[in-house]
């Protein structure tokens, strides 16, 4: 809880030990972990990747009412241009039948701001970001340009609190400050809780009716849960664990992503908080268990058989609900399990690498077990100790998985693919072009609309997968027609070559 | 120039720019001594407003980068480089790699010439540009980077190669048809006679530009991108240059080529012969739009919304040479006001006779209000001039707006996230035959 008296939230380097950079098995992980010989380590050979700033914009811009100032140089918020298209899609699911996408500003810090302070511009664009778009609140992002010229966001913010009517939310977020793009997570949650929930009072969510109203506000009060969601997951994702968190009587509060900043100011006064990916909110739900008495479940992400069931079971157990939740399993297992009877000869047996966030991938990576393909290689861009469990059931299955810690760096992908020869590659938006390019069938491994959550989600992702390795002609043909940039040489060296450790000095 | 925030920046930084300009390069790797983001944000920015332009050989998130960290600020980045640049050299192949920087190491003034020299002086091909995104938006990038080029890489010629030209303007990624807007003007100029230096395309090698500087003329299909290397090469290489507007469709593709003609003393014959010929080969498509055009009065309103380039370019066209109404054009880019008198000067002398209202516009939410202040007002009577039919040619920013008109639109200019753009062009004669099908497939596609 102390964390929250600070201006920025500590870096994951720190707060958790996290590491980018392994390479080795799911069971050769552990030790070196536990003992600290992961920090401090680094690659002589990088390639340009995701910084904190990226998962900001993504998580931030998808929210109502809100506008995002990036306040940085004129390229720092273009991501954005990117993420916009699921912003368009989650607002017109909430039935904007005209939506706009995210709406965020740049300062656009230029040589003489470097020089003498930008402080003055962000001001303005606060001021005017308030006066033209009379939003509920603004959210306004450090990057690196402000970090280094020493830019006082929290003065700022201070300054003109009582100037604007959006709520003022400074979030810390230069990309230099941490190599662990996931210290994003915290750095959003915790100027939500600092500037939006903290200081925030029942008496916004008023009672009319003294006695019959208050009464029924008591009974939701008592079903309602916060649902942590990530920005990876799409709105058939959202719908399906709604749809199960449902079956156990429960009422979402949904946040933070395609939140209405109210969510947040609700969030304390909701009986308990699910989470969806134990790396992503531990920060958000430990402050609001500790200060609020909200307790939080959440050391599983819905994603796989086993994994949703355990998921659903960790809520029930929370509510008192253990018995309908086993019901609610046996049900959707046994239904998933005819569902999935004339895909599953199709899918044994066949291989598959797997790369995106820490959670999701090593979650993806039991899901495809589950659906009897055998996993090869897996590439979480993170790891820290709530990859453990995960990590260990992996382990259980075959210790001699390849593991890779690294956010992206196609170099080591590519010569591990070259190794391994898969036939089925599952990754992050953007790793998967370097896959493709070594003829391996792809599945994103989130997005595109489509569901990954949940027992539908299941369902849908062995649908996919087969129908990936039923024509995989498009890149079959591309690898015969492109090439990698690596020299011949690289695929004969060790993939981890570049990983430099530094263990003495851990 | 804007000295304030903008929103929804359409478009790159300075490092972006260079980034994708480097990339388009045949056997070009970029290597980024910037933090780590740098290359994620670019990349991004990249899949959401190019059309769909891919990483390709060594781009996106294979771009090598130093991804320096804090220590790094606080102690100088450059061993971290160094070691990056040696790192990169044993296992990425290319035949040059340039070092562009981030704001980071702009900030802290690393010094990353000595790095150049240490390897380049080593016979490897590296040069470098500090090419800091606070140092300009992505059309200043592709400028460092070019003019960087010009002064350090382009080979000295002895001799001028008389009808050999360098054509510029086109900023790859910015304009998300850059491809085939080069190569549909390269095409056009080789039928002149002339030998074309178009850098970019499956058409171009480095070879190409290595011998630049034995040109006899630098040509920018611009009034505003590139002017910095056209300077470095008349410096440097003592080649002079040429400006002229983004030429789309006939009326200003014959202004383009008279002028090139012109300066290079081309026959006057050989040049209206190819005038003549290009012009039959136009017509010998739009007589058989003629047809729906006049019977399903294809004639619109217009608002015109893209940078510096496109915003005249497509005014011009669709007046000119379309018969359509372009009232109100907005152009995105940030520009100097002498700078913003020559788009008003093209604007200005539309042979059509079309008055058209020209703002100086960057942000996406704003453009409605500009319209409303010159639209039809409403009068008490039962019969109403209205601004219909209409359309919205801009960026898919507009999109909204066209809706709320109700008016057709097309994605055009950056960002370009509803389209898939390969080798499109709408430059020339030809390209405008390609803008022609694509602004009448939205009106056709609702019948």
């Amino acid at each position: 809880m102390d964390y929250i008296k600070a201006n920025t939230a500590p870096r994951r380097e720190d707060r958790l030990g996290t590491c980018i950079e392994f390479g080795g098995t799911v069971g050769g992980i552990a030790e070196p972990f536990c003992q600290g010989c992961l920090k401090n380590r680094r690659r002589s050979f990088s390639q340009g990747t995701i910084c904190q700033l990226l998962p900001a914009v993504a998580i931030l811009t998808s929210l109502q009412d809100t506008v995002v100032i990036v306040h940085g140089a004129i390229g720092c918020g273009g991501a954005a241009h990117a993420l916009g298209a699921n912003v368009r899609l989650g607002q017109w699911r909430g039935g904007d039948k005209n939506p706009r996408g995210a709406l965020w500003l740049s300062t656009n810090l230029n040589e003489r701001d470097v020089t003498s302070g930008g402080e003055e511009k962000l001001r303005q664009a606060i001021v005017e970001a308030d006066k033209r778009y009379r939003p509920e609140a603004i959210v306004f992002l450090s990057t690196c340009v402000p970090g280094i010229i020493g830019d006082d966001i929290d003065g700022v913010a201070r300054d003109l609190k009582d100037k604007v009517s959006a709520a003022l939310l400074p979030v810390h977020c230069e990309g230099f400050k941490s190599k662990v793009m996931a210290t994003a997570y915290d750095a959003i949650f915790h100027s939500f809780l600092r500037n939006l929930i903290d200081g925030s009072d029942e008496t916004e969510f008023p009672v009319f009716d003294p006695e019959a109203a208050q009464a029924s506000e008591a009974i939701r009060r008592k079903r309602l849960v916060n649902l942590l969601n990530v920005s990876s997951m799409t709105g058939p994702d959202q719908k399906e664990l709604i749809r199960l968190l449902g079956k156990l009587g429960l009422e979402v509060n949904m946040l933070p992503c395609d939140a209405h900043p109210e969510a947040f100011r609700l969030a304390p006064l909701a009986s308990l908080s699910v989470g969806v990916c134990p790396t992503h909110d531990d920060y958000f739900m430990s402050y609001l268990e500790k200060r609020y008495a909200v307790p939080y479940v959440g050391s599983h992400m819905p994603i796989g058989i086993e994994n949703t069931g355990n998921w659903l079971r960790g809520v029930a157990a929370k509510v008192g609900q253990e018995a309908a939740a086993e019901r609610i399993i046996a049900q959707e297992e046994a239904e998933l399990g005819r569902a999935l009877e004339p895909l599953r000869p199709k899918l044994k047996g066949k291989t598959c690498v797997l790369s995106a966030g820490e959670i999701r991938t090593l979650s993806t990576a039991r899901l495809v077990q589950e659906l009897g393909l055998e996993v090869l290689a897996v590439r979480p861009y993170h790891y820290d100790p709530f990859g453990q469990p995960e990590v260990e059931r992996l382990s259980d299955v075959n210790p001699g998985i390849r593991l890779n810690v690294a956010t992206a760096q196609p170099f080591e992908a590519v010569n591990i693919l070259n190794r391994v020869e898969p036939d089925l590659y599952i990754g992050h938006n953007s790793d998967n072009v370097w896959a493709a390019k070594c003829g391996t069938a792809v599945l994103p491994i989130y997005g595109s609309n489509a569901i990954y959550s949940g027992y539908a989600g299941v369902f849908d992702v062995a649908r996919r997968i087969h129908r990936h390795l039923e024509n995989n002609s498009f890149n079959e043909r591309l690898v015969k027609n492109v090439r990698q940039p690596y020299r011949e040489s690289w695929y004969a060296e060790d993939p981890y070559k570049y990983i430099i450790g530094a263990e003495l000095t851990a | 120039m804007t000295n304030r925030f903008i929103e929804r920046p359409r478009g790159f930084c300075a490092l972006g720019g260079a980034v994708l300009t480097a990339s388009a390069l045949p056997g070009v790797v970029p290597i980024m001594h910037a933090a780590m983001g740098c290359g994620g944000s670019i990349y991004w920015n990249q899949y959401g407003s190019t059309g769909y332009l891919g990483a390709g050989y060594c781009g996106g998130l294979s771009v090598p980068s130093s991804n320096i960290q804090e220590s790094d600020i606080v102690f100088g980045g450059l061993d971290r480089l160094d070691e990056q640049v040696r790192s990169t050299l044993e296992i990425v192949e290319a035949d040059l790699y340039v070092i562009l920087t981030g704001c980071t190491p702009d900030i802290i003034g690393d010094d990353i010439e000595s790095v150049v020299r240490k390897y380049s002086s080593g016979g490897q091909s590296v040069i470098g540009a500090e090419t800091g995104g606070f140092r300009g938006d992505g059309y200043a990038g592709y400028d460092i980077l070019l003019s960087a080029l010009a002064n350090s890489y382009v080979k000295p010629a002895k001799a001028k190669t008389p009808n050999k030209i360098n054509l510029f303007g086109v900023v790859p990624g910015q304009d998300a048809f850059w491809r085939g807007n080069l190569l549909k003007l390269r095409s056009l100029l080789e039928r002149l006679g002339l030998e074309v230096n178009s850098f970019f395309t499956e058409r171009d090698s480095l070879t190409g530009l290595l011998g630049s500087g034995e040109a006899c003329l630098n040509v920018l299909v611009s009034d505003f991108f590139g002017l910095r290397t056209a300077e470095a090469y008349e410096r440097r290489h003592g080649i002079p240059y040429l400006t002229n507007p983004l030429p789309i469709g006939p009326s200003a593709t014959e202004d383009f080529l008279r002028r090139v003609g012109e300066a290079l003393a081309i026959p006057r014959r050989t040049l209206e012969n190819l005038i003549s010929d290009e012009r039959r080969g136009y017509f010998r498509y739009v007589e058989r739009i003629a047809d729906a055009y006049n019977d399903l009065d294809w004639q619109r309103y217009a608002i015109i919304v893209g940078d510096a380039n496109y915003a005249p370019a497509l005014t011009k066209f669709v007046a000119d040479d379309l018969g359509w109404l372009p009232r109100l054009t907005v152009v995105t880019t940030s520009l100097e006001g002498k700078d913003e008198e020559k788009i008003d000067r093209v604007l200005g002398n539309l042979s059509c006779g079309c008055k058209v209202k020209v703002v100086y516009e960057t942000d996406p939410s704003e453009v409605a209000g500009h319209f409303w202040r010159i639209a039809p007002r409403r009068s008490d009577s039962l019969h109403q001039l209205s601004f219909a039919p209409a359309f919205v040619i801009g960026s898919h920013l507009e999109r909204p707006l066209a809706t709320d008109l109700g008016a057709e639109h097309l994605t055009v200019t950056c960002p370009v996230g509803n389209r898939v753009v390969l080798n499109r062009g709408y430059a020339g004669f030809e390209g405008s035959l390609s803008l022609i099908e694509d602004l009448l497939s939205v009106i056709a596609f609702q019948r």
